[in-house]
């Protein structure tokens, strides 16, 4: 099992679901120059991109501010009602500009980002450690567990267990900051075991009480914004969790828990899972299990080993994931080459496709695969295909914005969409003036860009019968046709 | 292919449905079947085979989260309560006073309305065997009405469905929100999604002048036309047959993507669905009005869509609302607070409007959560996962009350510090199959559950 794939096998085809798959998919230029490489060479451009340099810069806010956590403090402890609700009320327009920042700021580093294998990978790391800015509600915890995820995308299990863990977002989301030995809060500990790294039946509700105690002393520092330990909060008792006994602290429930076989096949078998869209049979499951450990739970070599396998390239894989929302978006717009919609406007439309950006639905993530698509989701992807390839506004709604329906936020972002500008695509940059000579060179190159792939025999007719019915054919019309190309079954799977 | 029909003259015969569009030259059997039915019916094109336009219509509303059923339905006169519960407990004047022991949270107007009129019924301590604490794991178990120990493929509604709705259009089952729950996982899926009327379209970018053809549309509807793809290419099963159609929802029925069926085949169908449904929908949207006023919410606005449909004569059997935030780990007083006013409220508002319509007599509601809390409160002012909770359910025929007992909270009656349940929730189910929804409930439920005495 996992043998190379054959260098016979490797061409535009698989190219392009190598970048689709572990990128976000791109033109054809960039799917002919992988290509072009050596199959090995082509997994290491993407794998090793620490090679790259991303220059990105942090948002200018994206640090502690202790001057500003006393002074809130300060209002909540000993303000007057009024004070209190006045200095709400600024702290969560800041926040949502903020977190809105934020939200552009990654959604432009997977779309024109160096480093499009790191990029995916946080945002697999967001759907698996799941936590959401509507209880975490500061800005900055969410920009910093971004960033672990980023800076450990393909690195050691056991320590980015360890560190998500500790970071803010996750003390705050699964209430760990609130645990203490009198009464120690179970919902990180239970999570870490069903959600995070060996999902449910591999542990007991007993394991759940006594690891709970042994994380107690993991706890915020909310002034500094930062992880301490309070040893005063820990439970120093004895426990006994999954086999193991003694005076057990919060690393030795993670080192435990990353000990156990199971681990490697939980989160290798998530990952093929993510990047293949099937979940691995069981002798699958066991190589890709045993790679990773051999590779002492590292990620990286693990992915290697992953793209190079034949396994990844069988026919019941390529052009059979649905597109997420973001991949949807962010391979739209590459494959398009035209640029992101606003900050705003990508906001709502992920919101609408189902999948708001630090903001997933609950602690188990999107549940993705064909989910994402209903009859609802459906036709707004075929509308927002409109509004990216014509440059016109998608038809949201202010629900589409309001945290809550009928949310003041919603009317205050639709007022503002106003005045926002959609780029469109530049027919120029896409299509040579060869390929947009004739109905069937333009038909062609449309299916070789959008899908890899073509369309089905009455469904090349029913482009061709658009087109035919033109006399001469005019930007619009090359638009539309772009458009009704990404309104079909076909363009929601990669 | 014993399961395809031909139709060789689908445009003709379709210009004569509601639906208007054109379908593949091969549909699958059910699709066929419904046709058919629209046909011979073309008459009075909301009418359909299996959900006459009088028929009953369930809605499902699931409080997301695990609520606290304690603090819902409370026990205020208990001593083993109060003990647990020294910081959030309710006392007499915080409850609205059912029988002198037990009252609603003080929020629940509404529902004390609905009590007092004989409209609804509290199924007291609903859970069932080896009660699970995970959220996800609880509620595919609600979902999929298992038991605790087995994995099932499809949902509870879903099977109804694959039963007794055979034919049916694709709003027979209908899901006000963005996502499909599990509940409605099927063998041959079934079931719009749609949170947005108006949004609920294609939006064409051509502008025809009247009487002449949208090309755009025409081409869009034409793209999306019904074609199950090849055979997979190592012979395979597709999605073509009734045997295999559930080949990717099973796969999705685990909460992943596909094992086995394309993708493409899935996405197809969902985009045939969208098509047929679309102009129905936004049609009766923009015609009825409702007659009650709702709450803001999320919910209410469910709600109030769902009475629209309803209104509109829609031939749907099931609707689907969720109304989230019930996990409750800190500070639970507000947001209980909140919630269950909203859930009251909310409720109660489309019952007014189910009555101004006439249509109230067609109309159970149910709600349901994946679990209730622990009966000792934790440290944050909040409650942790637990078991049994009540469930509500409201109509003109039910039998109002508390049905029932309240579950022990004496400590010894405890499991591991939850509540143990008095009734199986799908026994509650089996009810609502049998005498609401007029069908067997063995074979969706996979054994009989012995129906208790609601509607």
């Amino acid at each position: 099992m996992l043998k190379p794939l054959s260098e016979s096998k490797w061409n535009y085809e698989t190219a392009a679901h190598l970048l689709n798959r572990a990128g976000f998919g791109g033109p054809p230029s960039q799917v002919e120059k992988l290509a072009d490489l050596k199959h090995d060479q082509a997994v290491a451009l993407l794998l090793d991109y620490e090679m790259v340099p991303d220059e990105t810069p942090d948002p200018d806010w994206a640090k502690p501010d202790p001057e500003r956590m006393a002074r809130l403090r300060d209002i909540y402890q000993h303000g007057t009602p009024e004070e209190k609700k006045a200095a709400q009320q600024a702290e969560n327009k800041q926040q949502n500009l903020w977190m809105l920042e934020l939200r552009g700021w990654w959604l432009q580093r997977m779309a024109r980002g160096p480093r499009p294998l790191q990029e995916k990978m946080v945002l697999f790391w967001h759907g698996h450690f799941a936590t959401s800015t509507d209880k975490v509600r500061e800005a900055y915890y969410m920009w910093r567990q971004n960033e672990l995820f980023r800076r450990l995308a393909t690195g050691n299990w056991g320590q980015l267990l360890a560190d998500a863990g500790k970071d803010p977002a996750m003390l705050i989301w699964l209430d760990q900051a609130q645990s203490n030995k009198q009464h120690p809060n179970e919902n990180f500990a239970r999570e870490v075991m069903e959600l995070f790294a060996l999902g449910e039946g591999h542990y007991t509700e007993y394991d759940i009480g006594q690891s709970a105690r042994a994380l107690t002393g993991w706890s915020l520092d909310r002034i500094n914004q930062a992880y301490i330990y309070r040893p005063f909060l820990h439970d120093n008792g004895e426990k006994t969790f999954l086999g193991r006994t003694g005076n057990l602290d919060g690393d030795d429930v993670i080192e435990t828990i990353v000990a156990q076989p199971q681990a490697a096949r939980f989160i290798t078998a998530k990952l093929w899972n993510y990047f293949t869209g099937q979940y691995p049979t069981d002798e699958l499951n066991t190589a890709l299990a045993a790679v990773f450990r051999a590779n002492g739970n590292n990620f990286q070599p693990f992915l290697r080993v992953m793209f190079r396998s034949e396994e990844f390239y069988t026919a019941d894989i390529i052009r059979n994931q649905v597109k997420s929302p973001v991949q949807w978006l962010i391979g739209s717009v590459r494959m398009l080459e035209c640029d992101l919609p606003p900050t705003l406007v990508s906001y709502g439309m992920l919101r609408q496709l189902g999948q708001d950006l630090f903001a997933p639905p609950n602690v188990k993530g999107w549940d993705g695969g064909v989910t994402w698509i209903t009859t609802n989701t459906l036709l707004a992807r075929y509308n927002d295909a409109e509004a990216l390839v014509q440059g016109t506004l998608p038809p949201l709604t202010a629900d589409d914005f309001a945290k809550k329906p009928g949310g003041a936020g919603g009317e205050k972002a639709m007022k503002f969409l106003q005045n926002v500008r959609m780029g469109g695509v530049n027919l120029e940059k896409i299509l040579t003036p060869d390929e947009r000579d004739s109905k069937d060179t333009l038909v062609a190159s449309l299916q070789h860009r959008l899908l890899q792939s073509t369309l089905k025999g009455d469904q090349e007719q029913a482009l061709r019968e658009f087109l035919d019915a033109k006399t001469q054919l005019t930007d619009p019309d090359i638009r539309t046709a772009i458009r009704l190309v990404m309104s079909t079954p076909e363009y929601q799977v990669t | 292919m014993k399961n395809e029909i031909t139709l060789q003259t689908r445009r003709e015969f379709l210009r004569t449905t509601v639906l208007g569009s054109a379908l593949s030259w091969t549909v699958p059997a059910f699709l066929a079947n419904t046709l058919t039915a629209l046909q011979t019916e073309a008459a009075d094109s909301a009418t359909q085979i299996t959900t006459g336009k009088d028929a009953t219509i369930l809605v499902v509303l699931q409080m997301a989260g695990g609520n606290d059923g304690l603090n819902t339905v409370v026990p205020y006169a208990n001593d083993f309560y109060h003990k647990a519960r020294p910081r959030i407990g309710l006392n007499t004047q915080q409850v609205l006073d059912l029988n002198g022991e037990i009252g609603f949270h003080g929020s629940m107007k509404g529902f004390k309305d609905l009590y007092d009129a004989g409209n609804l019924a509290v199924v007291q301590g609903v859970g069932y065997p080896n009660p699970n604490r995970s959220h996800f794991r609880s509620t595919e178990i609600w979902q999929t009405a298992s038991d605790s120990e087995r994995i099932e493929k499809y949902g509870w509604l879903g099977r109804y469905f694959d039963n007794d709705c055979a034919g049916a259009d694709p709003t027979v089952g209908v899901t006000i929100g963005n996502q499909l729950p599990e509940a409605f996982f099927a063998q041959s899926p079934k079931g719009i999604v749609l949170n947005n009327p108006q949004n609920y379209r294609f939006e064409s970018d051509a502008h025809p002048k009247p009487g002449q053809p949208d090309m755009t549309e025409e081409s869009y509807k034409k793209l999306n036309e019904l074609e199950m793809s090849s055979p997979a290419p190592d012979g395979g099963p597709t999605m073509i047959s009734e045997e295999n159609s559930g080949g990717s929802i099973s796969s999705l029925a685990a909460g992943m993507p596909m094992q086995g069926g394309r993708a493409i085949d899935f996405i197809s169908r969902t985009a045939l669905d969208a098509q047929i449904s679309s102009d129905q929908v936004r049609a009766i949207a923009a015609k009825v009005q409702n007659q009650a006023t709702y709450p803001g919410s999320q919910l209410g606005n469910s709600l109030k869509l769902v009475a629209k449909l309803i209104g509109g004569g829609l031939p749907t059997r099931v609707y689907y609302v969720s109304q989230g935030g019930y996990d409750t780990h800190t500070n639970q007083l507000n947001s209980q607070q909140r919630l269950l006013g909203d859930l009251a409220n909310s409720t109660k508002a489309f019952v007014d409007d189910m009555k101004a319509q006439g249509n109230m007599g067609r109309v159970l509601v149910m709600t349901f959560s994946e679990f209730g809390r622990r009966v000792t409160e934790n440290a944050n002012g909040g409650t942790d996962h637990g078991a049994a909770a009540p469930m509500f359910i409201v109509g003109n025929q039910v039998k109002a009350g508390l049905l029932g007992k309240y579950p022990s909270l004496a400590p010894e009656d405890l499991y591991q510090g939850d509540i143990k349940y008095n009734v199986d929730f799908r026994n509650v189910y089996a009810s609502v199959l049998e005498t609401w929804l007029k069908t067997k409930s063995a074979p969706i439920l996979g054994r009989q559950f012995e129906p208790l005495p609601i509607v």
